[in-house]
């Protein structure tokens, strides 16, 4: 199309012109795009292996079998809090069941509080919405735990010219909820069952390598 | 379905190249081979940049941002079909129900207005043969949407019904069978709808089937939701099919289902689900006894 309108002079120089008169770097200039460029793909972040847990699909329970309880899992990534100071929140609601975890958040000081309670109140909307939990109160927390997000590096200045490396710190939280009432705590070791033990241990001795 | 951009704003040329004059200077410096467009780029209004594209015949094709979009199937059901009040409870002994299987597409004057539009462009549809097709269509639908073969099922269902068939069960087992069919499947309704050009022709097809069918859905964790596996249902079913006329390629497909307003209601699902109450005062307090959940209206519905 270019070399039938061109009427200027000379044919090298018109070739000069076809080779860099491509229709996508002119109209960059310009800020058109064209048909060929408009991009129909959108690119998805990786998405971890927390999150792909949920997609598990377990095949269907025979009529005989007792009925399998509902796991979900959630997770939230980069959220700018210290990696040590959410594990003393995670430890602290690990085990118990999802009221009771969320009343002791309301009340706890912590900044993390806030982000681990408004992260178990959108896995309780998830598990009811999407995963088949009957129940909302119905559910307990299995596993939650803390894990280190992506960290910044910056400039902190001290006296004397001197500098020190400063991080910015992010963590994710973890928690996997599980459907039914939380697992009763295990009783304390008395000394009664450790004297048991320790009785069994002796009974135990053999001597080998005898008739 | 093309947005077309405003003719005005063209591409347009950088003007170093056509304004390159050889001007013949006799100083002692160095030839140059080559000089950079940028050195010599003067600032141009966009007409000028226009009037010197045109000068140099210089042409860019001129691409409107358009894209193609193929339509494949209609939007919804036009002219849902009215099933009668009643239509599989009388037994087919008693006058009445005598009456109701008299009942032939001779009823309906569209239809057969419309018959003759669809023979044009498929030489083998008949209104007795079609129905059997329709069926076998419907169940082998049914059987890859349990199998997971999606391929196949785009194939058999429209791309308005199976987002209908398909959502919310990515992560659900859906065990269904067909047992039988209790009465054979006839045609209530033809109709052939045009869409956006008045040549582009779209044939539905309203087909009646009375069947005994199994359903069982399981979720994410393999616990049972809905139906159960051996508990067969009697299935009266309003399917209407379509297939696009003036595609040489075109077959049938199920398009979706009518569901009429006396349908008997739904077994309910298994778990129990919290319905939002009504918006109180602080005042005010709950009166449980004398609430009602409030229950939809039964109107004719299609899907």
């Amino acid at each position: 199309m270019a070399a039938q309108a061109v009427t200027g002079a000379g044919a090298a120089w018109a070739r000069n012109l076809l080779s860099w008169a491509r229709p996508e770097r002119l109209l960059a200039s310009c800020s058109i795009s064209l048909l060929s460029n408009i991009q129909t793909r959108t690119y998805q972040q990786n998405v971890g292996r927390w999150e792909k847990k949920n997609r598990i699909v377990y095949p269907p329970q025979l009529p005989g079998e007792p009925r399998r309880p509902a796991e979900i899992f959630h997770c939230r990534r980069d959220i700018k809090y210290s990696k040590d100071k959410m594990w003393y929140l995670a430890k602290l609601i690990k085990g118990m069941s999802i009221d009771q975890a969320l009343a002791q958040l309301e009340f706890n000081d912590k900044k993390g509080a806030k982000v681990i309670k408004e992260v178990l109140l959108e896995a309780q909307e998830m598990a009811v919405r999407n995963h088949n939990v009957e129940f909302k109160s119905n559910l307990h927390i299995a596993d939650s735990f803390s894990g280190k997000g992506h960290y910044l590096k910056r400039i902190r200045y001290h006296g004397r010219g001197m500098f020190g490396i400063m991080e910015k710190v992010r963590c994710h939280y973890f928690v996997k909820l599980v459907e039914g009432p939380p697992p009763p705590p295990e009783a304390p070791q008395t000394g009664f069952d450790q004297a048991k033990e320790y009785v069994q241990q002796l009974r135990n001795r053999t001597i080998i390598h005898t008739l | 379905l093309s947005a077309s951009f405003p003719q005005s704003v063209e591409p347009l040329l950088s003007p170093t190249r056509l304004t390159r004059t050889s001007l013949v200077v006799p100083v002692r410096t160095k030839r140059r081979h080559f000089i950079p467009p940028a050195v010599s780029a003067k600032h141009l209004t966009p007409d000028e940049h226009k009037l010197k594209a045109r000068a140099a015949g210089i042409v860019v094709p001129y691409e409107p941002p358009e894209r193609p979009i193929n339509l494949a199937c209609t939007a919804g059901i036009f002219d849902p079909y009215v099933p009668p009040e009643g239509d599989a409870r009388l037994s087919s002994l008693s006058k009445e129900g005598l009456k109701q299987r008299a009942e032939k597409l001779k009823q309906s004057a569209a239809s057969q207005l419309a018959i003759p539009k669809v023979k044009e462009y498929d030489p083998d549809f008949s209104t007795k043969t079609f129905p059997e097709k329709a069926q076998e269509i419907f169940i082998e639908a049914h059987n890859c949407l349990t199998n997971f073969n999606k391929q196949k099922l785009h194939s058999l269902v429209t791309e308005r019904c199976y987002p209908e068939m398909v959502r919310g069960n990515r992560y659900n087992t859906i065990r269904w069978s067909f047992v039988e069919s209790l009465e054979p499947p006839r045609v209530v309704q033809i109709r052939c709808p045009t869409m956006v050009n008045k040549g582009n022709l779209y044939a539905q097809v309203t087909v009646r089937m009375h069947t005994r069918q199994t359903l069982a859905i399981y979720d994410r964790f393999g616990r049972l939701m809905y139906g159960g596996e051996q508990v067969p249902k009697d299935v009266l079913e309003y399917v209407v099919f379509e297939r696009h006329l003036v595609n040489p390629y075109g077959s049938w497909r199920v398009h979706g289902k009518i569901v009429p307003a006396w349908a008997p209601p739904q077994d309910p699902i298994i778990k129990t689900v919290m319905v939002p109450g009504p918006v109180l005062d602080p005042s005010q307090e709950f009166d449980e006894i004398q609430y009602e959940i409030p229950k939809p209206k039964q109107t004719q519905w299609y899907k």
